[in-house]
């Protein structure tokens, strides 16, 4: 039989089991076995490898990738050409899932831990599901349901409706948990243009991208997505090259990449963006219709608070640039941003995380109105509903006030089970909660895991998790390319240790919870719901693979693809229109020390750590930060000149201190930092999550305060700290030499070649 | 058929400044090819780290005008190597494929080499690499891992060159265009590194190397060694006015 690569992919959706068929070495006792070659499946061959299509699961926004297998051993992780998402490309912390796979400290088996000595005892699987059954039934029976509790990561696509099922059939809560949550995003893009899905941004046939505070090339959204569309706007044939301006007060790989970087002071990107709307109707540029429906008919009047000097003086732009020409600045961003279309406003991160986060996104997103970018090439192009109806096709993190609550909850003892899948509460939420204490209050805390980590540290019973190559899955992309995508995941691999999958256990325990359970789960394993999946989408009879018959061969060919897309399956809805910008600006407000000698703290998601999901993996714990080239550690981003004003210098130890807490790091002067603001990269700080990451630097969340906006989410760039010598000095460890690395003079290179004989 | 032996083959890599976004993709992608092994914060410290491509930054200006440039470094495979000439055992040497390449059995560890490398593009083994057991089933078949006292550095993934002229060989045709990349390229989210043939003048990477582009420059130029990597300048379209403002 010939066995091309598309045959390679094509077998893993068959076989007995439908999931890996090979019969490969994947550990090292079995490396020396002779495999008699008539044994052998025909997808191994003995030196060569197979590709199989599956999805990352790294990051939130969930790549499309093949992974390179040679012998039953997963080699290398790629960007799959097909996927709508990345089209072939991927990131560093893609790569990174091998070693999370072949992570040293994977748990290799389910354990216990004593509750009186600390002690863990390796169990069975039918031990650690008995346990969970008989006390989640005992629970049930005595009509205490609603006492068990639920925590994963958010969860799209059948993943997500299992567990929502399993959660609303048994009668638990099931909550949702990312650290930096996109409730403030979520929440103003429904305001502003009436979607329950995030829009696609299409930066990659903009002229002009105006970003507020969203380091969408570094960690925001879907940045793998975001960075092949960023290639194309810069140097994409046939097109002029695009501008792109950032208004942070943080210097992000996005400012880093921007022609222009506008430091703004935190909190005040709204004003900016309305002081920006005031200019481009005041110069006529603006859509008739939006600018009247954003002034209530009132013309430039109606945004009287947001005249340019003060809005100059007051996002501290009059401080860095001089007034003159923070002005200039000012108008002539509002007339490229008017001007050069198709142009894109879009805001998030720092802009969003205020107690004014919802006001400044409100805000910024308006602008695309006014330039006519709403639903249109180049600006915010909405997103269809998901192509099957009863699946999550999108899912946010719980915001703070929620957390709030359970912690109270949990204080008084009104949770008897936590069940945590995918999330690490203790590392995650901010300090001041105590929720690590409210947890332990809970009699039994399960946890999911691969790799334990800060909260699997505390829980009684530890159930070991395949990870995302071992596992079948789907993801409904949010934000979607524009159109309908269901990406397949399925196992390259055989499992490694024994582990199971989140999705396999909660189908495999509801029928013996209660037969209401098993009929409300009708399935055996996760890859019968992703297969049903299949067939629903099988029954749409459309999609790059609608001419494929029978289902058998359509299941096939799009796990092959790794996914199912029908790009003319766009979204019918029309915006809204603007509606009246508020007459007065809503501002920020900090927690902490108000005096000049503190400064805003804005801490951030590390480019290949991102909050501290990814700080196990020693490539990514390896990987130079892009404007630090910091790499291990965390330290502290300071003003060159501020440092210098403050005695403290590279290398320094300092604690940065606020209501909240404190926490030691490491001094690092930068030339591309404001100078009341310091910048900490997440990621660190754990006391458990494998050799990698224990004990290494800090949590920003230790000393972030819970400040909330008004959707109820954490403010995390509203607090100050004040900065408080220790005597102590370290090496900050940096790519980067001891010189500080400037760029050289550009010069003519003249060249003295030899001359022709007897010349 | 007649198996091929010789191609009109120079591997060149044009690396455009305007597009990269510093991400590390590329460095990544590289380590988990190449079996680099895992840079440790102790290997860090004695800025001993491996990278066979790394990403470079620099500053240009000063707060608030300050920019940051991005420039992904890696072995330039020069035409006139300096490397090469030194090496007492002919362990580096130029193929006639353009490529500059380290062959690790020969190696012997003088260093003379990467004392020699103006952009300092070539790492030494001071100790034996060390995988955990589990990590070590990830290591790259199609790549040797390199001893203590071995020279290593970009091979433009010879590896990939290699199959894909096998594969072309077998199907008795040429190598294509965009058939295969050097898993940087290939990881690379923006575009910024485009591989190929850079004697096919219809190649993308032929274009892009044109003598005549407006952005074209090479690293070091100025000291003759001919890279055969080619970078394109980033576009400041604001420079004139901030130098202007006093920020240069």
């Amino acid at each position: 039989m010939d066995l091309t690569r598309r045959r390679f992919l094509q077998l893993s959706g068959v076989g007995a089991l439908g999931a890996i068929v090979f019969n490969g070495c994947s550990i090292p006792e079995t490396e020396l076995e002779i495999q008699s070659p008539v044994l052998i499946p025909e997808d191994v061959v003995a030196g060569g490898e197979s590709w199989y299509a599956s999805l990352c699961r790294q990051c939130p926004s969930v790549e499309g990738v093949l992974v390179r297998v040679v012998e039953g051993r997963a080699k290398k992780v790629e960007g799959n050409p097909e996927y709508p998402l990345n089209l072939g490309k991927h990131s560093a912390r893609c790569e990174a899932a091998l070693q999370e796979l072949y992570h040293p400290d994977r748990l290799q088996q389910p354990f216990r831990r004593d509750g009186a000595t600390g002690q863990n005892k390796p169990i069975t699987w039918d031990e650690g599901l008995n346990e969970l059954v008989t006390r989640l039934k005992a629970l049930r029976d005595a009509g205490q349901a609603s006492r068990v509790l639920v925590i994963t990561d958010p969860l799209r696509g059948h993943l997500g409706k299992v567990t929502q099922l399993f959660a609303a059939a048994y009668g638990a809560q099931h909550l949702a948990f990312e650290p930096m949550e996109r409730v403030v995003l979520r929440q103003a893009i429904k305001d502003v243009y009436g979607q329950d899905r995030l829009p696609h941004f299409d930066i990659g046939n903009s002229a002009y991208v105006l970003s507020f505070g969203a380091d969408f090339l570094g960690t925001w959204v879907s940045p793998v997505s975001h960075s092949v569309a960023y290639g194309e706007f810069r140097q994409g044939e046939g097109r002029g090259r695009g501008l792109l301006v950032q208004v942070e007060p943080r210097f992000s790989m996005t400012a880093a990449s921007a022609d222009r970087w506008l430091p703004v002071r935190p909190g005040t990107e709204g004003l900016l963006a309305l002081a920006l709307a005031r200019e481009i109707i005041a110069e006529g540029l603006a859509d008739p219709d939006a600018a009247r429906a954003l002034t209530d008919g009132r013309g430039i009047a109606a945004l009287d608070a947001y005249g340019l000097e003060r809005v100059a003086d007051d996002t501290g732009l009059t401080t860095y640039f001089g007034k003159e020409r923070a002005v200039q600045l000012i108008q002539e961003v509002a007339h490229d941003f008017a001007t050069k279309r198709p142009s894109l406003a879009l805001g998030g991160d720092t802009a969003a995380a205020h107690t004014n986060g919802l006001f400044n996104l409100r805000a910024i997103y308006a602008l695309n109105y006014l330039v006519g970018s709403v639903g249109a090439k180049g600006g915010v192009i909405f997103n269809p509903p998901s192509p099957i109806d009863d699946v999550p096709d999108t899912a946010s993190g719980a915001p703070l006030s929620r957390w709030q609550e359970v912690a109270e909850r949990l204080q008084r003892g009104e949770f008897d089970v936590v069940i945590t899948r995918g999330v690490n509460l203790v590392h995650g939420l901010p300090g001041a909660l105590q929720f690590q204490e409210a947890l332990k209050k809970a009699d039994l805390i399960v946890s999911f895991a691969s790799v334990p980590d800060d909260t699997t540290a505390i829980a009684d019973l530890v159930l070991s998790e395949h990870v995302a190559l071992e596992a079948w899955g789907d993801d409904i992309p949010d934000p979607a390319p524009g159109y309908q995508t269901v990406g397949f995941q399925q196992p390259v691999v055989r499992p490694l240790y024994d582990s199971r999958a989140f999705g396999d256990v909660l189908l495999a325990i509801a029928p013996e919870i209660g037969d209401d359970l098993g009929a409300a789960l009708p399935w055996n394993t996760m890859q019968d719901v992703v297969k049903e999946g299949a067939q629903r989408l099988f029954a749409l009879n459309r999609g790059w693979a609608k001419a494929t018959a029978p289902f058998d061969a359509f299941w096939v060919r799009v796990l092959g693809g790794g996914g199912w897309w029908d790009t003319t399956a766009i979204s019918a809805q029309k915006a809204p229109g603007a509606s009246k910008a508020p007459a007065e600006p809503v501002r920020p407000s900090f927690a902490g020390d108000a005096s000049s000698d503190a400064f805003y703290l804005l801490p951030f998601r590390s480019h290949a750590l991102l909050e501290g999901r990814n700080a196990h993996l020693p490539w990514l714990q390896a990987s130079p930060d892009p404007t630090t080239t910091g790499v291990w550690q965390t330290w502290v981003e300071i003003n060159q000149k501020e440092a210098e004003r403050l005695e403290i210098r590279e290398g320094d130890l300092v604690e940065l201190v606020s209501p909240a807490g404190a926490i030691e790091v490491i001094v690092y002067p930068t030339p591309a930092a404001a100078p009341d603001v310091l910048s900490v990269p997440m990621g660190q700080g754990h006391a458990s999550y494998g050799r990698y990451a224990k004990k290494r630097g800090a949590n920003p969340f230790q000393v972030i305060a819970p400040q909330k906006d008004e959707t109820g989410a954490l403010a995390w760039a509203a607090t100050r700290v004040v900065i408080r010598k220790t005597e102590k000095r370290t090496r900050m460890i940096k790519l980067e030499g001891l010189v500080e690395a400037r760029q050289m003079e550009e010069s003519p290179v003249i060249q003295v070649t030899r001359g022709e004989e007897g010349s | 058929m007649t198996v091929r032996t010789e191609w009109d083959h120079k591997w060149s890599m044009v690396v455009d400044i305007d597009r990269c976004t510093g991400c590390q993709a590329c460095v990544v992608a590289c380590q988990a090819e190449n079996n680099v092994p895992i840079n440790t914060e102790d290997i860090f410290k004695q800025s001993r780290a491996i990278e066979w491509i790394r990403i470079e930054r620099y500053w240009e200006g000063e707060f608030p005008d300050v920019k940051a440039r991005y420039l992904p470094a890696m072995c330039q495979h020069c035409g006139n190597a300096p490397c090469e000439p030194v090496c007492p055992v002919y362990a580096t040497y130029h193929n006639d494929e353009g490529l500059n390449v380290q062959v690790y059995n020969r190696c012997i560890g003088t260093r003379f080499c990467a004392n020699n490398c103006p952009f300092e593009m070539r790492f030494f083994n001071w100790w034996q690499p060390v995988w955990p057991e589990s990590l070590r089933n990830q290591l790259n078949p199609d790549v040797t891992v390199r001893n203590r006292g071995i020279m290593e550095k970009c091979t433009f993934c010879v590896q990939r060159i290699r199959r894909a002229e096998r594969t072309a060989i077998q199907e008795e045709r040429d190598v294509k265009d965009g058939e295969f990349a050097p898993a940087c390229v290939q990881a690379c989210p923006t575009g910024t590194l485009v591989f190929g043939n850079s004697n096919d003048p219809n190649s993308r990477v032929a274009q892009l190397m044109k003598s005549d582009h407006p952005r074209r420059y090479r690293l070091l130029e100025h000291l003759g060694t001919e890279p055969n990597v080619v970078y394109l300048k980033k576009v400041d379209p604001y420079l004139k006015e901030e130098a202007h403002n006093g920020s240069h």
